[in-house]
């Protein structure tokens, strides 16, 4: 069906042929096509002189600025840390106490702890450092390990009952699990340990189970927990004096801790963050206490 | 030119055959190259296997589709490098079959995930995201911690991919299933045999708190406490003790 | 449709099925402690009931001669019917998919429902599902039409289309039984992928008889795009699925590349399932339907020319802007961004052209929804290589890789341009397939129409917005130089772009059911033409055995 007619509307031969109805226009390719592939193939043959491009073998075209994406990103974070110099050194030079004091850096710990805290902390810390059950709140008054921003720093150091060398390490013993103390013992000492921290309800109704806890406590805990309950730090273990509670403070869940036991791990992250980062979060958990509620983003 | 094509267009064939031949030369010259220039593949000398506990965690990664939203390639880029950790290397994932970069990151990255949390916290993570990060859209992962594992094809899994160039030993595709069971039972004599077959610093630990039972929750979080660590080569040379 | 079958094709069937069912036995006894025996299941269960179709068929007369004076059209309505299921199914569950990154508890607690499980559920469903059986519907239009041949015989059609299907629900049923092989579009497992290649290489076969019958001296070029599309998806397939499965009775597999090398192909694959499936093979689609429907001449052939065999060549080296700043070599990078720059040349001269065939006929363009479902598309398409195109520098994709940029980039692509080009196709077809005299209703055609370009504006706004709000918030510095905002609070300025988004995708299904009524009713009610074929030139007969070359 070879045979070329012209298309009214456009005034173009068609090439003459005819598939179910369709033609085609025998007509130049646009001009601009041919610009545009040239400047696209120049740009391309630019970018491979330049640049690292064509394979050979076993080896490939450097390109003649030598860039390799490896050194370029060690560059830049060079860069960076260059360009951070100036309160990098402070940081590092300065005592705890001494940034504290210091609002222009500690506007830095600020603006460096919060990612850090965030893509870092927050999975067990919670956003806002309030922790939840198993995992300490950060921002309230009972510390297991001190409160003291080295201890803080000590802590993300080398973590607790985590595989670092110096890890801390602490244990809250299984009694019920391991039968050191049967279920009755356990449920007194629980009440007594309840006790301590609302001395007015439990005291009211449990006067007989607290008394006799009393001294299941005395025998088995105060060892660690301390006479009073007060807690020891060097064990990690905490205060149960106080209102606040690491795995919660309800009978069922007291009675849980003391027969199956606890042992909390906390990452070390000595190698995971520079010793500027992990002091940049202790400082930034101890300023965390100050901000008033929902102020984080 | 246009009448050279007036030509090849009448033959079917010979439009074929120059379509295939058009169509060659990219990937050719893009991906044979790979096998060929050393420099490729970084030399990682004290690069591990994963364990076979690790591989049936990796598998029901793979099965669940966690690729879908997480990548496990950090690039050469500032802000991943000081959020992820070290840029990933190429000899990282040189055993991987199929290698898990990713496309997608609804979630973080997890090249280096390994060692970040611990396993409670993977445990709690992965049956409810939302009970550690309320603001996480990950979903619920119940079952791996309802799931025994199997480990009958275990052996078969080390066989396989010995025969596409991974060096796994005889010793280790005949214990396999054996040492998916010892490296989540610690203090079992078949947990001593995970140790000598894949090293001393194997995470050998009970992974979903329960050394009574085999589960695919153990089988995840140990494949997760490897990722980014089963060579040291993207830390440069400082030694890394501890991890 | 057995009744169309010659006496030899109905017993050739029956055979296939048999050997069919018969590997369905074996994969299901021996592979009863696996999930492929499930799929053994699914395959005895489809060849048995190809079975029946075919026995129960064969006591109709075998039909006469006449037939070859017609084209052969019957596989055609099934495909197109297909697609519009697929369609509808992978929509739905993409927009389920999209709920759940909203509100991540709208699931059940149970594996299957996972999001990893159901996201390549949609992605396969869609691609493949909707996208291949539309491809294979109009090639089978399309190339017996331009050769004015019909096809060489009855029953590999139906083997290509049904078969093709066949590992469409391997695939799809795999994921939530957790069969996989993770390679994203390329997920089913080693016996799928090894039945694909069966399927395919009957496809071309057919294909290359049917454009030997051909009357025309020409082969048009809407046949070039399907040539390019079966054969280069046939190498793709075949490289990218090379795997060592770990025993012939068990669905597990592990590819024989590993790291750089299996990244590097499989985004070489992943990258060309874009150009060959979902672009050369709905261009080739475009260059029928456009030209018949306006009624207009192709712009021009020389241009059809340089775009055909620019997208070739161009598209299979650009793979590796998938892989920027990754471990993937740096000059790899650098020949992926740079052919990727030269790509937009031929892509955009064949949305131009597609364009500017419209000159003469826009009036028809405004008055025809489904001529402006082509023309939005051939829009969309032009817009979606530019922003490839730019994506793939390597700065740009430091910023849009692995943020939903990439996501609002695939739905422009996929929703502006390959639906709305196969929804404009079908609606051309329809009408043709059934001999009615147009669509039931062009008003719910118009309706459609606006669905669906509200439904992919909201889709693709939304996540250009979060795309660009992520990729930006995880590169922020504070004044301090240090990161500013930390992973989680980027997930949650998302939130509402993925309600949006959702929306958006819960408007494009509504358009596709409201296609799948008007469908359904001009199959059913529409009034007929009265002459047979009224639009096809006549078929030229010839002797059923007749394989020379029509010049
Ligand atoms: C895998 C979960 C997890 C992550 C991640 C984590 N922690 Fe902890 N952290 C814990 C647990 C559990 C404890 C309590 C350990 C114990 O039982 O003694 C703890 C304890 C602490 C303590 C001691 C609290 C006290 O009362 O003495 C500090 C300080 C602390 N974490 C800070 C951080 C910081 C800063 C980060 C981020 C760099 C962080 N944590 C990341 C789980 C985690
Ligand atoms: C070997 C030292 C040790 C002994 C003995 C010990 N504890 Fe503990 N206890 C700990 C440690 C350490 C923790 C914190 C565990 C953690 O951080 O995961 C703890 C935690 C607790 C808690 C949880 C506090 C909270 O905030 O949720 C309770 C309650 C408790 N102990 C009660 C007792 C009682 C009652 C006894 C005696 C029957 C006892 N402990 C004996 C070390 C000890
Ligand atoms: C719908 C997308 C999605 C899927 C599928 C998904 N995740 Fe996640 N994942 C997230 C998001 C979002 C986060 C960040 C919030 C959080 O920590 O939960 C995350 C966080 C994580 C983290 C913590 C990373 C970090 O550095 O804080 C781990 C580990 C993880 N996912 C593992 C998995 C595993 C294993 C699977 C599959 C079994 C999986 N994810 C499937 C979305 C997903
Ligand atoms: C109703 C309309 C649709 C909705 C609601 C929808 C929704 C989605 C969602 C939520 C995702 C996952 C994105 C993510 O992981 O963040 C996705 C991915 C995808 N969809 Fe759709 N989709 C729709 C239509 C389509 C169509 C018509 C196609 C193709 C023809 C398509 C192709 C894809 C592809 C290829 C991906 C994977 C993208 C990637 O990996 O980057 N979708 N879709
Ligand atoms: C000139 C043409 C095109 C170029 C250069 C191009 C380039 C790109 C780039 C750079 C990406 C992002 C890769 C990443 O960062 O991960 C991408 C992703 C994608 N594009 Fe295109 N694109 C083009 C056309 C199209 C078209 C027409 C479609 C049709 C649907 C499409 C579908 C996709 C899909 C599905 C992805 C997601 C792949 C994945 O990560 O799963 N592209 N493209
Ligand atoms: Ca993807
Ligand atoms: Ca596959
Ligand atoms: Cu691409």
């Amino acid at each position: 069906m070879a045979i070329r007619e012209r298309d009214p509307h456009t005034g173009h031969m068609t090439i003459g042929h005819e598939w179910n109805g369709i033609t085609e226009l025998n007509r130049p390719v646009p001009t601009p096509v041919w610009w545009f592939l040239g400047a696209a193939a120049l740009f391309s043959v630019v970018f491979w002189v330049l640049m690292p491009a064509w394979p050979l073998g076993d080896t490939y075209t450097r390109g003649l600025l030598g860039v390799d994406q490896r050194t370029t990103v060690v560059q830049k974070l060079a860069e960076a840390e260059q360009q951070q110099a100036g309160w990098r050194r402070r940081i590092a030079a300065a005592d705890f106490a001494e940034i504290e004091a210091d609002e222009a850096l500690m506007r830095v710990v600020r603006g460096a702890g919060s990612a850090l805290f965030g893509d870092n902390c927050s999975a067990c810390h919670g956003a806002a450092g309030r922790g939840g059950p198993g995992y300490p709140s950060l921002v309230d008054d009972a510390w297991l390990w001190g409160g003291a921003p080295e201890s803080i720093a000590e802590t993300l150091r080398v973590g607790v009952n985590a595989p670092h060398p110096d890890t801390r390490v602490s244990e809250m013993p299984a009694f019920g699990h391991d039968q050191i103390l049967d279920r009755e013992a356990i449920l007194q000492v629980a009440a007594y340990v309840r006790s301590l921290a609302e001395p007015v309800s439990a005291a009211a109704s449990h006067s007989q189970a607290v008394a006799a806890g009393k001294e299941i406590f005395a025998a088995n805990c105060a060892a660690c927990h301390g006479d009073n309950g007060q807690g020891n730090s060097d064990a990690g273990a905490p205060n149960l004096s106080d209102s606040f509670w690491l795995y919660g403070g309800d009978p069922q869940t007291v009675f849980r801790t003391i027969f199956y036991g606890r042992k909390g791990h906390m990452p070390a992250w000595e190698h995971r963050l520079a010793e500027l980062e992990r002091k940049i979060l202790a400082l930034y958990i101890r300023d965390l206490r100050s901000w008033p509620e929902g102020a984080r983003r | 030119m246009f009448g050279f094509h007036y030509r090849l267009e009448r033959h079917s064939i010979a439009l074929a055959v120059a379509i295939i031949l058009v169509a060659s030369v990219g990937g050719a010259v893009e991906i044979a190259p790979l096998f060929t220039i050393d420099e490729t593949v970084e030399h990682a000398p004290d690069m591990r296997l994963y364990t076979p506990l690790e591989l049936a965690g990796r598998e029901v990664y793979i099965r669940e589709g966690c690729y879908a939203c997480h990548s496990q390639m950090i690039r050469t880029l500032r802000d991943e490098v000081e959020r992820y950790g070290p840029y990933s290397l190429a000899a990282e994932s040189q055993y991987d079959h199929p290698m898990l970069w990713g496309s997608k990151r609804t979630g973080p990255d997890l090249a280096r995930i390994g060692g970040k949390y611990s396993d409670e916290w993977h445990f709690a993570h992965l049956f409810n995201p939302r009970e550690v990060v309320p603001e996480s859209v990950m979903p619920a992962y119940r079952w791996l911690s309802r799931n025994e594992l199997s480990t009958d094809d275990l052996g078969r899994y080390l066989a396989a991919l010995r025969k596409v160039g991974v060096p796994y030993s005889d010793d280790m595709v005949a214990h396999a299933a054996d040492d998916a069971h010892g490296q989540a039972t610690p203090d079992s004599a078949r947990a001593r045999g995970v140790a000598g077959r894949y090293g001393e610093p194997t995470n050998i630990r009970a992974f979903d708190g329960d050394p009574g039972r085999l589960t695919e929750m153990d089988a995840v979080i140990a494949y997760l406490q490897i990722l980014g660590q089963l060579t040291k080569a993207a830390y440069g040379s400082a030694p890394d003790a501890g991890e | 449709m057995v009744a169309q079958l010659t006496q030899f094709e109905r017993r050739l069937a029956l055979i296939i099925a048999g050997l069919m069912a018969l590997c369905g036995l074996v994969l299901a006894a021996f592979g009863h402690r696996d999930p492929i025996g499930v799929h053994g299941l699914i395959i005895l269960a489809a060849a048995i009931g190809t079975m029946f179709v075919v026995i129960s068929g064969s006591f109709a007369d075998v039909p006469d001669d006449s037939h070859l004076g017609r084209y052969y059209d019957d596989p055609i309505k099934v495909g197109v019917v297909l697609a519009m299921g697929w369609a509808v199914f992978a929509m739905a569950v993409g927009d389920w998919v999209a709920w759940l990154l909203a509100y991540p508890e709208m699931t059940f607690d149970a594996a299957w429902s996972g999001f990893g499980r159901l996201r390549p559920m949609h992605t396969t469903g869609i691609i493949f599902g909707f996208g291949g059986n539309a491809l294979i519907a109009t090639s089978f239009h399309v190339m017996q039409r331009t050769s004015r041949a019909r096809m060489p015989d009855q029953l590999s059609p139906w083997f290509v289309l049904l078969g093709y299907n066949l590992f469409c629900i391997l695939a799809v049923t795999g994921y939530p039984m957790g069969i996989t092989q993770s390679k994203e579009y390329a997920e089913p497992e080693w016996y799928a992928d090894i039945w694909l290649v069966i399927v395919w290489v009957v496809y071309l076969a057919l294909y290359l008889r049917t454009l030997a019958r051909r009357q025309e001296p020409h082969i048009y070029v809407a046949n070039w795009y399907y040539l390019a599309f079966i054969l280069v998806v046939a190498v793709l397939h075949i490289v990218n699925n090379l795997a060592m499965p770990i025993a012939l009775a068990s669905a597990k597999s592990f590819p024989i590349f590993a790291g750089v090398q299996d990244a590097m192909t499989q985004w070489w694959y992943g990258h060309n399932a874009v150009a060959f499936f979902l672009t050369a093979g709905f261009l080739g689609m475009m260059y029928y339907y456009l030209p018949t429907r306006s009624g207009r001449p192709i712009f021009s052939y020389r241009l059809s020319i340089i775009s055909f065999w620019g997208i070739t060549f161009f598209y299979m080296w650009a793979g590796s802007h998938h892989l920027h700043y990754t471990a993937l070599p740096h000059w790899v990078q650098t020949l992926g961004m740079t052919f990727s720059a030269m790509l937009l040349v031929p892509s955009w001269a064949s949305a131009g052209n597609a364009l500017l065939t419209l000159n003469g006929a826009w009036h028809k363009v405004r008055d025809d929804a489904t001529l402006r479902f082509m023309m939005v598309a051939a829009v969309f398409y032009g817009l979606s290589t530019f922003e490839g195109s730019f994506m793939a520098i390597r700065p740009v994709n430091s910023l849009s890789h692995y943020t939903d940029w990439t996501v609002a980039h695939v739905h422009a692509g996929a929703l502006g341009w390959v639906a709305l080009i196969t929804f404009g196709a079908i609606y051309a077809l329809v009408p043709i397939l059934w001999k009615r005299q147009g669509m039931y209703s062009s008003a719910l055609v118009e309706v459609h129409f606006w669905l669906a370009l509200a439904g992919t504006l909201v889709y693709v706004f939304a996540m250009w917005n979060s795309g660009l709000v992520q990729g930006l918030m995880w590169r922020t510095y504070s004044a301090s130089g240090t990161l500013a905002y930390s992973f989680v609070e980027s997930l949650v300025a998302m939130h509402p772009y993925y309600i949006a988004r959702a929306v958006g995708g819960l408007l494009f299904l509504s358009g596709a059911v409201v296609g799948c009524i008007n469908i359904w009713m001009t199959a059913r009610h529409a009034p007929g033409t009265a002459q047979d074929a009224v639009r096809d030139r006549p078929l030229v007969i010839l002797a059923s055995r007749s394989l020379e070359p029509g010049e």
